[in-house]
């Protein structure tokens, strides 16, 4: 699942708690899997780093990638 | 008599010996950039016309002319003859846009073309992704839109993936550098990889360095780019027609670039927020079904032993209590980064410090625990509870510290 995705998902997840009548193990599950979704997005976050390339077009079709150094 | 290669010989050493270093002035009414560098010009008067070619051995080594169609210029240069087509053509080594007018006049021209055409059309214009995975760049290796472009994602969102198409950004080449560089991106979003939106731009520079981003080839392309557009070219007052033809305008490389990615540190907030409502909901959850069996207790009381109220009484607790564990187990397990929700939580729960030997301290008919000994006096009824049990008291002495 995308990011986009997840956010989705987490954002549906808190509404459906928020109904009233909701079975209290279902509350249960949904809030363990609702922190899962939210650790996993926060965990992709903070481990992200930026990739960078460089593509050149070789002959019709293939390309070559090269890391772009900015440096 | 003469062959026919003689006498395109001849002719054309005639026109050379008379014709070697002549200025002539003219609109251009054709005008086409080979991918070869060289630039190829019909230019008129009000009677006639002739084909000009300026070669790339020229053109590279002077700034690009700003040259449209419909520009009056000024050319230095040579009349020769091209002998296998017997074709006679002006060799230009200098060409100058005659006043500033005539830039800007071919500007508005090509603009008001390409807008009845439809190409600004909004329906035509597609929309960003929320969060795009892969973004291509096209602009410069070494120019500074890059490296804005770059610092501005990886510090709003570096969960995506760059990739730079290099093309050169002004002089002649420009704008043939600028179309493959879109080719390149087309195909290889089709063929290897998708990109999710493309940047196209610069810095900013002046009329003539933003040249190649009015070109109406370059424009076409752009329009006929399956990838959603942002236009990246850094330029206070005017707009380039790229940026009208673009799926969205952003005012320079950085703006693009904020432009296409969500900033993190409001996400990260939207996930504490979204964390927080669902522990609220729980908890609420909780109190509300600890009420209504409270009361449904009460309601029975007369009806069944009282023994039988107080296991009832204390199974409520285990179940609470277990459930409050739960989740806070779940809060701890699955992120440290939100172990201040799960203190809120634990804030929530007025009956778990009592596990721990502390006690609330209650005004008998109160509710609300005292945590003010100024509220109350000597000889004040007061009701304490434990984590078992309950004690009334006299109040002796007040002491307030």
């Amino acid at each position: 699942m995308n990011i986009d995705e997840s956010l989705e998902k987490l954002q549906d997840i808190a509404t459906r708690l928020e109904q009233k009548d909701i079975p209290l193990d279902r509350a249960i599950a949904l809030f363990e899997e609702g922190l899962s979704l939210a650790a996993t997005i926060k965990e992709a976050l903070e481990q992200a780093k930026l990739r960078m390339e460089t593509v050149v077009e070789k002959t019709k079709g293939t390309f070559s990638l090269d890391a772009f150094d900015l440096s | 008599m003469y062959t026919v290669s003689e006498l395109n010989r001849t002719a054309k050493g005639l026109l050379e010996s008379e014709f070697s270093a002549v200025w002539i002035r003219g609109e251009v009414s054709e005008f086409t950039r080979a991918p070869s560098g060289h630039l190829y010009l019909t230019l008129k008067d009000d009677a006639a016309e002739i084909g000009c070619v300026r070669f790339r051995s020229h053109s590279s080594a002077l700034p690009q002319v700003p040259i449209a169609v419909g520009a009056i210029v000024l050319a230095l240069g040579r009349v020769t003859l091209y002998e296998p087509r017997g074709r006679y053509q002006f060799i230009a080594s200098v060409i100058h846009p005659v006043g500033a007018g005539a830039l800007q006049e071919a500007f508005e021209r090509l603009k008001r073309k390409l807008l009845e055409e439809g190409l600004f059309d909004p329906s035509h214009k597609k929309p960003l992704p929320v969060i795009p995975r892969h973004i291509g760049v096209i602009t410069s290796p070494t120019g500074a839109a890059i490296r804005d472009i770059v610092s501005v994602i990886s510090r709003r969102w570096p969960l995506s993936r760059v990739t730079l198409y290099p093309s050169s950004v002004q002089g002649e080449s420009a704008p043939q550098e600028l179309i493959a560089a879109i080719d390149a991106a087309e195909r290889f979003s089709s063929t290897v990889e998708p990109i999710d939106v493309l940047i196209v731009g610069r810095g900013g520079g002046s009329a003539e360095d933003l040249m190649a981003f009015n070109e109406e080839q370059v424009a076409r392309r752009i329009f006929a780019c399956p990838i959603p557009t942002v236009s990246a070219v850094g330029h206070e007052v005017d707009f380039t027609i790229l940026d009208f033809v673009a799926d969205v305008r952003a005012p320079t490389p950085s703006a693009a670039a904020e432009l296409v990615v969500p900033d993190q540190a409001e996400v990260l907030a939207s996930l504490s927020t979204l964390a927080a409502r669902m522990t609220r909901a729980c908890t609420h959850a909780l109190a509300a079904r600890r009420l209504h069996l409270q009361a449904n207790l009460r309601t029975s009381l007369f009806r069944i032993p009282q023994q039988k109220v107080q296991t009832l009484d204390q199974r409520l607790d285990q179940l609470i209590t277990t459930v409050m564990t739960r989740m806070q187990a779940a809060l701890r397990t699955r992120c440290d980064a939100f172990s201040h929700l799960s203190g809120v939580l634990r804030l929530s729960d007025p009956e778990r410090p009592l596990q721990h030997g502390f006690s609330l301290t209650f005004v008998p008919g109160s509710t609300v625990p005292v945590s003010d000994a100024s509220s109350l006096a000597a000889g004040d009824r007061i009701e304490t509870r434990f984590a078992r049990g309950r004690t009334r008291s006299l109040v002796e002495e007040v002491i307030t510290e």
